[in-house]
């Protein structure tokens, strides 16, 4: 058992899944990987039509147990249903140019915050598939690069993992304003899985949750940071270069560290708040640890919808 | 009024160099600013607007902590430069202190026991420990040294390495006892340049001369301490400080030479007994002096000696010396100031029986046949009546010379032997490096062939035996070269004055010439007068003594046998007391190696018999230890470490109890104190401060400048750790 928690858990981790290449293949291994770890089956559809009887295994939920068989042949069968669709999840991804910052290596390969957003991305959007849930994308920068209608076919998957892969990452953010186009967007009350650093306009970002809420969907934020971000370890003179044309800096990081991580701390705490007040779960990723902390919030969330 | 800034550094190279290390920090800060990593940065509003919020802050820290971190550099390059704050300075009397090495040079010879009689002293060293004391108590506990140095022959170092623990170094002080050596000024201040040379950290060296200030004790140095003061002055750049201790009208009556005039005594010759009175200073020139032989006063009882500082010499006749050990004692009888030196010893060994052997190389028939017969008589005549002569004679062939133990002999006359073999002449050279007499009388057996190959080698000859002259039986015959008018040796003093002794009557048909060099340290006694036809003629040498460790060699150029027709000089009156003055002269006492000054030690010769391992006991009783060695000739000896206190000491051999007698050194009794003047001369002409026998007054004038560097190092460490606790509290620290 420890051992195959070992085995699975080594493909959460950044360093590891920087050398894996193919994005399909990153997100196969983070939900196989998580789903080992639960003795549980994460296909078990929630629908009203029976379809067949199966035998119990260890570690399946005891509600589904047939208790009118086991009366009569003492041997204990589970009922399976139809699986139906029942979740409309859009993963919305930052593709804006600080998304690219990226402080971890590993022989060569690099873990940026936007690797970190897609792996995420492409774990639920796998997972949301295999479960027959829609699944749609929408991947902005300063605006609504590529937006994909919830699908449950099973080619969806495949493609959001392509579009994800494809995108180039060169310019600002401007969140708000795509969040409003995305709430316009959207017919059918969803669940909005928002991955980005939301270095960004704090009221227009409001603005725009607030109109996806008002819209009634359900909406996840998961604000992904850089350990260097969240750190800020520098020690000699450095010359920062800002991405997104914020300017240059020449400093010793040491001097003015406190004071930087007080103002980044500062935004997220009000980030936090805003989301709190919409009731928007809010989650800070470190892009340097294990992505299961996504995930696990995402199939919280979906089982409390589910209920 | 007080000065603000008045500085002089020790060494200032190293404030120019904190000069320019206070640029360093500046340098650093302006590279940092040029080189720097270049990081492509996301978060950069919120870097931003930490910048715009602190940039004030933060500039205000940079520059603090940059001029906090060249005041470091600067102030490291001033404390190491040891500025020097004068008397006046305010600063120095704040945070100054006073940091140097002080070398006490303390004289502590047998003249300063000089009983000066001050308050709490009674003597010129209780003095001198008083001052240092004082001194010494004076100076600053944990920054100022001490090395202390006695001058007492041989100079030592009580305290060589510089110790700072004053308690110690006065402690050490009281430590310091009186010698009974002579004054060694020159090895004294030779430690003391050696000590300042060592301790080149201390910028302030000063030295303490504490003496009395004697002449012999200056003005015996010459060039050496001339030179020794000009390095010191070099060295000791806080200042040469001289205490005299001398006391006005300073006096001394000593007994500084006692010896006996003969070489050797006898029970049956009186000995004369010369004793040495000087009397240095403005005391009285009567001295009474009382002779004592062992422990026993002497008659006629105390004698009058009118003493000066020129050689006073009294002489005593001892007249019924019995054989054995004796102490003679010259002491001066009163009262004086520096009584150590009122008495002095002599111990003489008097021979009772002086034994010679004399080995013939020619037996020939009758009572006066041999070789040697004639020269027994004569030492002899009445042949075994020990009442008649104080020599006892043994005569025997040069055959029976190897089975014989020369040590039992004080003196062995070779008459006419021809062949001496290697061995033979090599224990003939033993003997005579431990004591004895050797005489050479010559003989037609003896070859110069063998002679030079034998005894020649083993230093047993004046010079090699070159030819033997033989007059013709028509020429006149040689005579030796006696003037009883003229200058004679020491060993002819009796025949000085008496005409027709024979001496200048005696005819010589023949002798051996020897070739002896004239830079060697043969003595020549007597010659023979040049041959008619050739009157300018260098003279051949008759008689010659040389010495050979601590016997005698006598070389006699012609025959003593009669028999031989090689002279007539037998045939005359002064032959036989010829032979005894020879006898006399060169036969030892064998009491030289009793006879010591302090500083020297006793060597037991070996051929001292031996019954039991010897045990030395000084004058106090107190046991000194004697130790086995072995002396040049690789014989086994009993040697002790120097003596250092004059008096009798007792040496127990098992079979006797003798004493030995170590006195002081001589030249020391002299206290008559030199002038300032003649005491800066003798150091070179230095400058000198001069103080009295009392400890001066403590005066800002005799205080060394305050070191800062201390100080200076403090407000360093201390700007270190608000460096520190500056870059912690502002951010500007690299963590682990």
């Amino acid at each position: 058992m420890t051992q195959l928690d070992t085995d699975y858990r080594k493909y959460l981790q950044p360093k590891t899944l920087a050398r894996i290449a193919s994005l399909d293949l990153r997100a196969r291994l983070i939900v196989e990987g998580l789903m080992a770890g639960m003795h549980r089956s994460p296909y078990q559809g929630i629908s009203v039509e029976f379809a067949q009887h199966r035998q119990y295994v260890p570690g399946d939920d005891i509600r589904h147990v047939d208790w009118k068989v086991f009366a009569k042949t003492d041997k204990i069968y589970l009922k399976q249903y139809l699986e139906e669709t029942n979740l409309h999840l859009i993963c919305v991804v930052d593709a804006s140019q600080s998304m690219g910052y990226s402080s971890i290596r590993d022989d060569g390969a690099t873990w940026s915050k936007y690797d970190h957003a897609t792996a995420i991305a492409a774990s639920l959007a796998y997972m949301a598939v295999q479960q027959q849930d829609s699944v749609g994308l929408a991947i902005f920068d300063s605006e609504l690069k590529r937006f994909f209608k919830p699908s449950n076919s099973p080619g969806q998957w495949k493609v959001v993992a392509k579009e994800l892969m494809q995108v180039s990452r060169l310019r600002k953010t401007q969140t708000g304003r795509v969040l409003d186009q995305i709430a316009e967007k959207l017919t059918h009350r969803s669940l909005i899985v928002l991955l980005s650093d939301f270095f960004d306009d704090i009221d227009s970002l409001r603005k725009g949750l607030r109109h996806l809420r008002y819209r009634k969907h359900e909406v996840m934020a998961f604000q992904i940071l850089d350990p260097m971000e969240i750190e800020f370890p520098f020690e000699d003179v450095t010359l920062f270069k800002g991405l997104e044309d914020l300017g240059e800096l020449l400093t010793e990081p040491r001097s003015l560290r406190a004071s930087y991580l007080a103002e980044l701390n500062a935004f997220t705490d009000e980030l936090k708040r805003t989301c709190r007040g919409m009731h928007i779960d809010f989650t800070r990723m470190n892009s340097g640890e294990p992505l299961d902390v996504a995930l696990s919030a995402f199939l919280a969330t979906r089982s409390a919808s589910i209920k | 009024m007080a000065t603000t800034l008045a500085f002089a550094f020790v060494s200032p190279l190293f404030f120019w160099a904190g000069l320019a290390l206070a640029a360093i920090p500046i340098i650093i800060h302006i590279l940092n600013r040029r080189r720097f990593r270049l990081v492509p940065w996301a978060a950069m509003d919120f870097l931003l607007r930490a910048m715009r919020k602190n940039r004030r802050r933060l500039r205000f820290e940079q520059w603090l902590l940059l001029v906090t971190r060249c005041l470091i550099m600067l102030l490291a390059g001033l404390a190491l430069a040891r500025p020097l704050g004068c008397q006046s300075s305010t600063l120095a009397n704040l945070a100054g202190r006073r940091t140097g090495l002080h070398v006490f040079v303390i004289d502590n010879s047998y003249p300063m026991a000089y009983q000066a009689n001050r308050p709490g002293a009674r003597t010129q060293l209780d003095q001198a420990k008083i001052i240092a004391k004082a001194l010494i108590r004076r100076l600053s506990s944990g920054g100022e040294s001490v090395a202390i140095v006695t001058a007492g022959r041989p100079a030592a170092a009580v305290i060589a390495s510089p110790a700072y623990d004053l308690a110690a170094a006065q402690a050490a002080v009281d430590r310091i006892e009186q010698s009974y050596g002579g004054t060694d000024e020159a090895g004294a201040l030779a430690l003391a340049r050696d000590i300042a040379r060592a301790d080149s950290a201390s910028a302030n060296k000063s030295l303490y001369l504490i003496d009395d200030s004697t002449r012999v004790a200056w003005q015996g140095g010459g060039d050496a301490l001339q030179r020794l003061g000009r390095e010191l002055a070099d060295l000791y750049k806080t200042g040469i400080t001289h205490f005299n201790l001398s006391v006005p009208g300073q006096s001394n009556r000593a007994v500084v030479a006692l010896s006996c005039a003969q070489s050797l005594v006898t029970d049956r010759f009186p000995a004369d007994f010369v004793a040495d009175v000087r009397a240095y200073g403005p005391g009285p020139a009567q001295s009474k002096l009382v002779w004592t032989i062992d422990d026993q006063a002497a008659a006629p009882g105390a004698v009058a000696v009118n003493a000066s500082p020129q050689a006073s010499p009294s002489t005593y006749t001892a007249t019924a010396l019995s054989g054995g050990i004796h102490v003679i004692a010259a002491s001066i009888d009163g009262q004086d100031p520096l009584r150590i030196d009122d008495t002095r010893y002599c111990v003489v060994d008097v021979v009772s029986q002086l034994k010679v052997l004399i080995v013939e190389g020619e037996r020939g028939v009758g009572g006066m046949g041999s070789s040697g017969a004639f020269l027994d008589t004569a030492l002899n005549p009445g042949g075994n009546d020990r009442k008649s002569s104080y020599v006892a004679t043994e005569r025997i062939s040069d055959l029976e010379l190897g089975n014989k133990i020369l040590g039992d002999y004080r003196c062995i006359c070779l008459c006419g032997v021809g062949q001496i073999q290697e061995s033979t002449a090599a224990d003939l050279e033993k003997f005579v490096r431990q004591g004895g007499t050797l005489m050479l009388f010559m003989g037609d057996p003896v070859t110069a062939e063998n002679y030079n190959a034998t005894l020649y080698k083993h230093h047993l000859l004046p010079g090699p035996l070159t030819k033997r002259v033989t007059v013709g039986a028509d020429q006149p015959p040689r005579r030796f070269a006696f003037d009883p008018k003229g200058v004679l040796h020491r060993l002819l003093a009796d025949f000085a004055g008496h005409m027709n002794t024979g001496m200048e009557a005696a005819e010589i048909y023949s002798y051996w010439q020897v070739d002896v060099a004239p830079d060697s340290k043969v003595e020549r006694v007597l010659d023979f007068l040049p041959a008619e036809d050739a009157p300018h003629a260098p003279p051949d040498p008759a008689i010659t003594v040389h010495s050979l460790g601590a016997g005698r060699v006598l070389f006699y150029a012609t025959s003593a046998d009669p028999n031989s027709e090689w002279t007539t000089f037998m045939a005359h009156q002064a032959y036989p007391a010829l032979m005894h003055m020879l006898i006399l002269g060169t036969v030892g006492g064998g009491s030289d190696w009793m006879n010591l000054s302090v500083g020297q030690a006793l060597t037991v010769p070996p051929s001292i018999k031996l019954t039991a391992s010897p045990s030395l006991k000084d004058p106090r009783q107190i046991e000194v230890p004697l130790r086995q060695t072995t002396d040049a000739d690789g014989q086994s000896v009993y040697r002790s470490p120097p003596l250092q206190r004059p008096g009798l000491y007792s040496l127990a051999t098992g079979l006797a109890n003798d004493k030995i007698a170590v006195n002081l050194p001589p030249q020391e009794a002299d206290v008559r104190p030199i002038d300032d003047a003649a005491l800066r001369l003798a150091l070179g002409g230095i400058d000198l401060r001069l103080e009295g026998d009392a400890v001066p007054a403590q005066t800002a004038a005799v205080e060394p400048p305050k070191d800062l560097g201390w100080g200076v190092m403090l407000a360093v460490l201390v700007l270190l750790a608000g460096e520190c606790f500056l870059a912690m509290t502002f951010g500007h620290y690299r963590r682990a």
